[in-house]
Order: C-alpha cells, then sequence, then structure tokens
C-alpha cells in the first residue's frame, strides 16, 4: 500500500514536469496552428542558459527563472517572426520540415558548442526530502508541480479576463472571424508563440535542479511533452495538464511494475494508440479537424 | 526537330555520366573518393525508397528506420545464427519490412499531416528501444559484429569496388522502380490520394489499399539498404540501426532535391552526401554535427523558398538558360482531337439495359447527432433523364449526394443502382468502379498537378496504359473546353474552368450516372449557357445526370424532371413547369407571402 502511494506521488510529482514542458507547446498549437517540432530544443536552451549562469555566476536556477524566461519570450517572438511567419499559410511539408529543421539546427548547434556532455548542477536543496508518514517528496519536483499548477491557473485568468487573453482565444477558435472582429492576428500568433516558448524558459529553469542537461535533452522531454498535448487533446490547456499527470502516472508504475528501460516505449505506444482511437484527446481538441486529425 | 535535337543531347550526357560511374572505382583508387560515392549510391538509394511513400504518396513518415533496422537486423542475425547468406536474408528482411509496414500502416494512415509524422517517429523510437532491451536476440547496446569473412556468398568483400558496384546497381533498380510507378496508374493514384483523399476516391482510387502498397515497396527496399549497410559496416547496433537521425535525412534528401519526382532524391543525395563526407574528413569528430547543423538550415530555406526542391528550380534556370538542355515539356496535340469520339465510345450498355430505373433512393435517411440532414427521402432516375434536384440552402441536397455516391453510410433506407443495393458497398471508389460519377460543390482540384494529370486520374480508371488514359484525357479536354489549358497546374484555375475540370474528371471514369454538384454556381451568364449545352452533349449520348443547381433558370432549362428537398424532406417532384408554380416550393424558397391564392 505504502509502495502504490508512493508511486502515485513520485507519478504526479514527474507528471507536473512533464505538464510544465507540454503547456507552451499546446498554447502554440492552439493559437498559431504549427505544430513546432523544436519546442524541445527550447527547454534544452533553457537548461542549458540555467546551467551555465550556475556555474559561472552562482546564480540560483530560482533566481535565473526570472531571467531566462522573459529571455526566451523574446527569442519565441523573434523565432515566430523569422521561421514561423512566412510559413503561415504553406503546405503541411513546410510548416513540418521548417520547425524540423530548427530542432536540428539547434541541437546540432549546442552539441557543437557544448558536446555532447551530460551536465548537470549541485544546489543545497536538490535532493532535498519531505518525509511524512513515511513518504518522500522530493523538494524541486514539487516546487516544479507547484509551478506547473499556478501556471494552468495563471494562463487560464489571463485566457479568461484579459483583452489579450480573449483575443488568443479567438483566434484559436476561429482566426478569420477574429480577424474580422480587429484582432491583429500577427501580432496574437507573435505573443503566443513568445508565451509557448517563454514557458520552456522557465520549464528550462525549474527541472536543471533535478536533471542533467545534455544537446538532445529538447528530442526526450519534446516528444513526450508531444505525448501528453495529443492526450490532454491538442491545444487545450487542461488537457495538457492532466495528460502530463497521466503519463507521469504511467512512467512511475511501469518503471517499477514491468522495466524503467521500457519506460519510454509504453507511453509512446499510448501516444499512437490515443492519436488512432481518440484523436481528439482526452479533453477535446480545437481544430482537430481542421489539422488533418480525423 | 529542334526537341528532337535537346533529347539526344540528354541521352548523350546521361550516357557519358553512366560510362563515367562504370568506370570509376577502376579509375579512381583512392578508397575515400570510392567510399565518398559508396555513400552517395547509398543515401539516394534510401532516400528513393522514401520517396515512393513519402513522395508519390505524401505521408511524410520519420520513422523509416524501422524498416532499415528490421533489414539490418534479419539478415545480420540469420547470417550469423543460421549461416544463411545475406543475399538471401536481404530479401527475408525486406519481407518482413513490408509485413510490419502493413502492421503500422493500417492504424496509422488514419492519421494526416503532422499526426502522421509525430506517429511514425514515435514507433522509431518504440523499435529501437525494444531493440536494446531484447538483449538476448540483439545483444542489446553492445550491438552485433558481423565476422569478416570474404566472399560472394557472404556478402563482405576486401575490395570497396564491389561494394560500389552493388549499390550502384541497387539505385538503378530502385529508380527503374520509382520511373515505372511515376508513369504508371498507381503512381497516378498515389498523386491523387495526396493531392486530396475524397477526389481520388470519388475517382474509383482505393485510398488505403494505395497508400498501403506504397508502404510496403518502400519498406521493402529500405530494408534492403540496411542489409547493405550491416554489410558493409560489418557491425549494427540499435542506435545506429533505428537512429532518429537517419530516419529525418532519408527524409530531408527527397525534400531539398525535388519531393515527389523521380530524380528528386537523387539530386538532394548528390548535393548533400559529399558535404557531409568531406565534413566529416576534414574536422574529423571535432566539430561533431556540423553537417546536420547545416542540413537543418537548408531545410528551413528550402521549405520556405524553394518546396518544390532543387530539381524544379534548376530545370526552371536551365529553361531560360540553355533551352535546347532542358525542352519544355510540349504535348502534340492528337491529329485530329475528336471531342465527341470520347462520348461515341460504347461503354454505355455494357451492363445489360435493363428497363429499370438506373437509380432508386428509397426511405433514404441520414441524421448527424440528433439532426435530421435527411429524412424518409425516395425517388427515382431513369435512364438517359436529367433530374434537377433542388432545395434552399440546408435541405440536404449535397447530402443526399454523399449519401447516394457512398460517402456517408446512410442511417436507413436504401439506395439501388442498376437495382442492386450499393449503401451496403461502404465504399465511395466501389461505387464510382460500377459507374456513378460524381462531382464537389467545393471543387477539389489536384492543385499541384497539371490539368491533364488531373483528368488522367479519372482515365486510368478504365484505360489502364498511360497511352490509353492520355488520348481519353485529351479529347474529354476539347470537350469540355479545357484543352489549352492541359498543362496548367490546377490552383492556377479559374473558378469556372475549375468546374469543368471538376466535370472532366468525373466523366474520365466513364460512368453512366453523373451526380453534378452546383457545377453553374459563379459562372457567368454566358458560362452557365455552355454548362447547359455541354450537359447535354453528355446526356444526349445516354449518360444520366442528376444535377444539384440553385440557378434556377438553368436548372428549369435544363431539367426533364425536378425534386424539391426542403428541411431533408422530399417535397415535392415533377416537370420544372409545374414544380415552379407548386405552393410548396414558393413557400419553401420565398415564404408564405409570396404564394398567390
Amino acid at each position: 500500500m505504502e509502495t502504490i502511494l508512493q508511486l502515485t506521488i513520485n507519478g504526479l510529482l514527474l507528471g507536473g514536469i512533464y505538464s510544465l514542458i507540454a503547456i507552451g507547446l499546446t498554447l502554440i498549437f492552439g493559437v498559431v496552428r504549427i505544430i513546432n517540432f523544436a519546442q524541445g530544443e527550447f527547454l534544452m536552451i533553457g537548461m542549458f542558459a540555467t546551467f551555465w549562469i550556475f556555474s559561472l555566476l552562482k546564480i540560483d536556477p530560482y533566481l535565473a527563472l526570472f531571467i531566462f524566461t522573459p529571455l526566451l519570450f523574446l527569442l519565441g517572438m523573434g523565432t515566430e517572426r523569422v521561421i514561423i511567419k512566412p510559413i503561415q499559410n504553406a503546405p503541411p511539408i513546410a510548416q513540418i520540415f521548417s520547425t524540423f529543421g530548427l530542432s536540428i539546427v539547434l541541437q546540432n548547434g549546442a552539441l557543437m558548442l557544448w558536446k555532447s556532455d551530460y551536465r548537470s548542477l549541485e544546489t543545497s536543496y536538490s535532493n532535498a526530502v519531505i518525509s511524512w508518514a513515511g513518504l518522500m517528496i522530493n523538494v524541486p519536483r514539487l516546487v516544479a508541480f507547484s509551478v506547473a499548477v499556478g501556471i494552468v491557473i495563471f494562463l487560464y485568468l489571463f485566457l479568461q479576463r484579459t483583452y489579450l487573453g480573449k483575443a488568443m482565444s479567438a483566434v484559436a477558435q476561429d482566426r478569420d472571424a477574429a480577424q474580422l472582429m480587429g484582432v491583429d492576428i500577427s501580432k496574437v500568433y507573435m505573443l503566443a508563440f513568445g508565451l509557448g516558448i517563454g514557458l520552456e524558459g522557465l520549464a528550462g529553469a525549474l527541472i536543471m535542479p533535478i536533471y542533467a542537461t545534455y544537446p538532445t535533452v529538447g528530442f526526450t522531454f519534446g516528444l513526450i511533452a508531444f505525448v501528453v498535448v495529443v492526450l490532454g487533446g491538442l491545444g487545450n490547456m487542461i488537457g495538457a495538464f492532466l495528460g502530463g499527470l497521466v503519463i507521469g502516472l504511467v512512467e512511475s508504475f511501469s518503471g517499477f511494475y514491468i522495466s524503467p528501460e521500457l519506460n519510454t516505449a509504453i507511453y509512446f505506444l499510448i501516444f499512437v494508440l490515443v492519436l488512432i482511437i481518440r484523436p481528439q484527446g482526452l479533453m477535446g481538441a480545437v481544430g482537430a479537424q481542421e489539422m488533418g486529425l480525423k | 526537330m529542334k526537341n528532337g535535337n535537346g533529347s539526344n543531347l540528354r541521352w548523350v550526357i546521361l550516357l557519358a555520366i553512366a560510362a563515367i560511374l562504370l568506370v570509376y572505382p577502376l579509375i579512381v583508387r583512392n578508397p575515400f573518393y570510392v567510399h565518398l560515392f559508396i555513400m552517395v549510391f547509398f543515401y539516394a538509394f534510401l532516400a528513393v525508397g522514401w520517396n515512393i511513400v513519402g513522395g508519390f504518396a505524401g505521408q511524410l513518415s520519420l520513422g523509416h528506420t524501422v524498416f532499415y533496422g528490421i533489414g539490418a537486423y534479419s539478415s545480420t542475425l540469420l547470417f550469423i545464427h543460421l549461416g544463411v547468406s545475406p543475399w538471401l536474408g536481404m530479401f527475408a528482411g525486406g519481407i518482413l519490412a513490408s509485413l510490419t509496414s502493413v502492421v503500422i500502416g493500417v492504424p496509422c494512415f488514419r492519421l494526416h499531416g503532422p499526426f502522421f509524422a509525430m506517429s511514425t517517429l514515435a514507433l522509431g523510437e518504440v523499435f529501437r528501444i525494444l531493440a536494446t532491451y531484447w538483449r538476448d536476440l540483439t545483444q542489446g547496446t553492445m550491438g552485433i559484429s558481423i565476422p569478416v569473412k570474404f566472399g560472394w556468398k557472404n556478402f563482405i568483400f576486401e575490395e570497396k569496388a564491389v561494394f560500389y558496384y552493388v549499390i550502384l546497381a541497387f539505385t538503378v533498380v530502385a529508380l527503374g522502380i520509382s520511373h515505372w510507378i511515376h508513369r504508371s496508374r498507381f503512381g497516378s493514384n498515389l498523386v491523387a490520394l495526396r493531392e486530396d483523399e475524397e477526389a481520388a476516391e470519388s475517382l474509383g482510387i482505393n485510398v488505403p489499399r494505395n497508400k498501403l502498397w506504397a508502404m510496403m515497396i518502400s519498406a521493402f527496399l529500405v530494408a534492403l539498404g540496411g542489409t547493405f549497410s550491416a554489410q558493409y559496416i560489418l557491425f549494427i547496433d540499435p542506435d545506429a540501426e533505428f537512429s532518429v537521425g537517419l530516419s529525418l535525412m532519408i527524409a530531408i534528401f527527397p525534400i531539398l532535391g525535388g519531393i515527389g519526382t523521380v530524380w528528386g532524391p537523387v539530386i538532394g543525395a548528390v548535393v548533400l552526401v559529399p558535404l557531409q563526407e568531406f565534413l566529416r574528413a576534414w574536422l574529423g569528430s571535432s566539430l561533431h554535427g556540423l553537417h546536420l547543423f547545416i542540413y537543418g538550415g537548408l531545410l528551413i530555406i528550402a521549405v520556405t523558398f524553394l518546396p518544390r526542391g532543387i530539381l524544379d528550380w534548376v530545370q526552371a534556370l536551365g529553361r531560360k538558360a540553355l533551352p535546347f538542355l532542358f525542352p519544355t515539356p510540349a504535348l502534340e496535340k492528337p491529329a485530329h482531337p475528336r471531342p465527341d469520339h470520347f462520348l461515341a465510345w460504347s461503354w454505355l450498355g455494357q451492363k445489360g439495359s435493363s428497363d429499370g430505373p438506373i437509380l432508386e433512393v428509397s426511405d433514404l435517411g441520414k441524421n448527424f447527432g440528433g439532426l435530421a440532414a435527411i429524412r424518409q427521402v425516395s425517388f427515382e432516375v431513369r435512364r438517359g433523364e436529367i433530374v434537377g434536384l433542388i432545395g434552399p440552402n440546408g435541405a440536404g441536397k449535397t447530402t443526399l449526394f454523399n449519401v447516394i455516391s457512398g460517402f456517408y453510410p446512410p442511417d436507413g433506407g436504401a439506395v439501388l443502382y442498376h437495382g442492386e443495393a450499393i449503401s451496403s458497398l461502404h465504399s465511395a471508389y466501389r461505387i464510382c468502379r460500377r459507374g456513378m460519377g460524381r462531382t464537389f460543390q467545393l471543387v477539389k482540384p489536384f492543385q499541384n498537378i497539371s490539368v491533364l494529370e488531373n483528368v488522367m486520374t479519372g482515365a486510368f480508371l478504365r484505360g489502364k496504359t498511360q497511352a490509353a488514359a492520355r488520348d481519353d484525357s485529351l479529347e474529354i479536354l476539347e470537350l469540355v473546353g479545357l484543352y489549352e489549358l492541359k498543362s496548367t497546374l490546377g490552383k492556377s484555375l479559374t473558378i469556372a474552368d475549375r468546374k469543368r475540370l471538376e466535370l472532366a474528371r468525373a466523366l474520365a471514369t466513364r460512368p453512366d450516372l453523373l451526380l453534378l454538384d452546383e457545377i453553374m454556381a459563379g459562372l457567368t451568364p454566358k458560362e452557365t449557357d455552355e454548362a447547359i449545352q455541354l450537359i447535354r452533349k453528355v446526356r444526349d449520348r445516354g449518360i444520366t445526370v442528376l444535377v444539384i443547381e440553385h440557378v434556377m433558370q438553368a436548372v428549369m432549362q435544363l431539367s426533364d424532371r425536378i425534386v424539391i428537398l426542403h428541411h431533408g424532406e422530399k417535397i415535392g417532384e415533377g416537370p420544372p413547369r409545374e414544380v415552379a408554380a407548386d405552393e410548396k416550393v414558393i413557400k419553401a424558397y420565398l415564404g408564405e407571402e409570396y404564394v398567390i391564392t
């Protein structure tokens, strides 16, 4: 019984991290209608930046996030202008392969700069644990989980209460109608893309005390983010959060009862099954038809 | 005979290249330069294989290393454990890869665009992990070394030159297959389903089966590449055989070179592989990742600015600069364009013309959720009639067409065509093959192929050879007045010409019943008149026509009988004159107050 509780806690905490990484991807998909295959690489950039600022300037990851979230927001907006905007109305092949190209560029750029070494940082709290009733709760993971919950609430309020947020929701639902209502969709795309990338800066800083970084770390986490987003329903914020928790639990339990080596294989199979059986995901996807999901 | 000289010159150049390639390893003894060419052919071979499903059929797979890995592991394990020659093991691997491709294809082909790509990418990772995990079979990350025993039987050669000739032969065979597909009915089907699956089905093309065939051929070839690489390197491990990077590379070469063309994948490999090999030779591992960094950048630039690839760009430049080398593909007009010749062909009446109605719709119903789009609609169409189907917006006309032509299954009632129930066929392509052609209200021309090729996708259903399909198509183009535009791309047509093209494509399947969905909407009065003449001409040759039309004047002139739908129900039927005076019709169209009592 205690094992099951512990596995559940581990799974939920892990799931929080996955949600955090996936929310940016789902936001970009929902608003800009682009599947950003380079999403994981921006997380990688956030992680490396956090690593270097810690090793060189001894700036704590939890402080670094206040630097890198806005920086990645700007980087995201720039990327949207240079790479995404020109292919906004291009055929699918261009939309898939230009972000794929970007992912290859960033991944191999990192490889050339920093080699394929694994780099991790040790903070005073990296291994801090709260023990309670025989259960162990890792502090950095709890922090990441809490921030993920906070981000979901924040984004929910942002989309419901502010003009910009409402404009984004409107564009997500029907870009033509939104345009007719006077929404500057080009600006909305840029801001949404920036926001989605900025969230990876935040996630990168938050998980640096837990995970090592290396040039292909973005590929690993990026694929998990896709699984989470598809499971929750593309473009669906709450769906991404719940999807993250589900994948976290699956990983925690299958790692214990089957084999940790097969974790990835198991949730990829889930991913393919979900795509085939219920392509709109747990919570329903925005514009599933339009993107060729049905 | 300017063209003749141009094509002669092209042959001379091709033969010269072939001759150079044949003697190359005999003259060049530097192993690096032989290796370089082996790599170019090797990647070209994989790229040509990928292009069959990724290019012709437009299914952007990013998981082709699954097949590559299966090929490498099958032949290697058979060789090591059972002593089977890799020449045989190669085919075992190819067949196993083809079977696997069916298992992957059946579920994944339901997904489109980026989702298909993502699911294949994920499956590639699943295979890599399984190969790592299944140590008893694969020795996991340790990998498997193939014992060096030189000899033809073992597919292991001391001389690099032999590998050179082997992979050159592989590539030539793959190009031959690709060339054949490109010119065949199969290739035409693949292009059609790539451009628009629904339109392809309406032309009698079995979309899932064609996709699977393309995938199987592609998987088979790529698996052979896996065996070749295993024999060349004599070592395999999961990370190399199921590498994501390789999956990407074999997609990048065709995309850069010219996706969906015969030579594009080769051009891509010829341009990029030397770059990669030279970088590797010069920089060693000091700048590991540089070649992929450059590929990624080129990929972004190419899909943004040269979406049709280098080949297309070079050809366009070449036509300007060296017109004698790059002749504009000109189609000779048939000696006597005989538009009526096509219609005079005797495909009609082949089906033992019984006297019963050609189409009977009885008590047909279709619901979407709680909404009854059509309710208990019954009517019949007799041979040689033109029947008009009218009704206000949302009356259910197009839904009715979609049920009759097999795009939606009915929720009740039956459709009898030539006296046989056809809604149990459950597929649009089968219904088309039986002789029912249709057009779409929102026209679906195949955008990226020429008008002639558009019509040929339909004509291939009956004329099995390319020449037959082409002759049919040219005659039909003359008939509908699109002959002069035969080389124009589908996407460049005006709306009126798109509608003509829809009609031409449907006619090319040689139907005996044509369903025309608002073929005159948006046409000028003159164009409308021409369309009426054309439909009459078609009918006079014995093709029965059912038209949905909003242009009242046209439908009144054209139809022998009119069926009126309103809120999904049939509210009347009769000759145009009677219908025009019918109270219910006026009410439905104009409202209560216009009825003169």
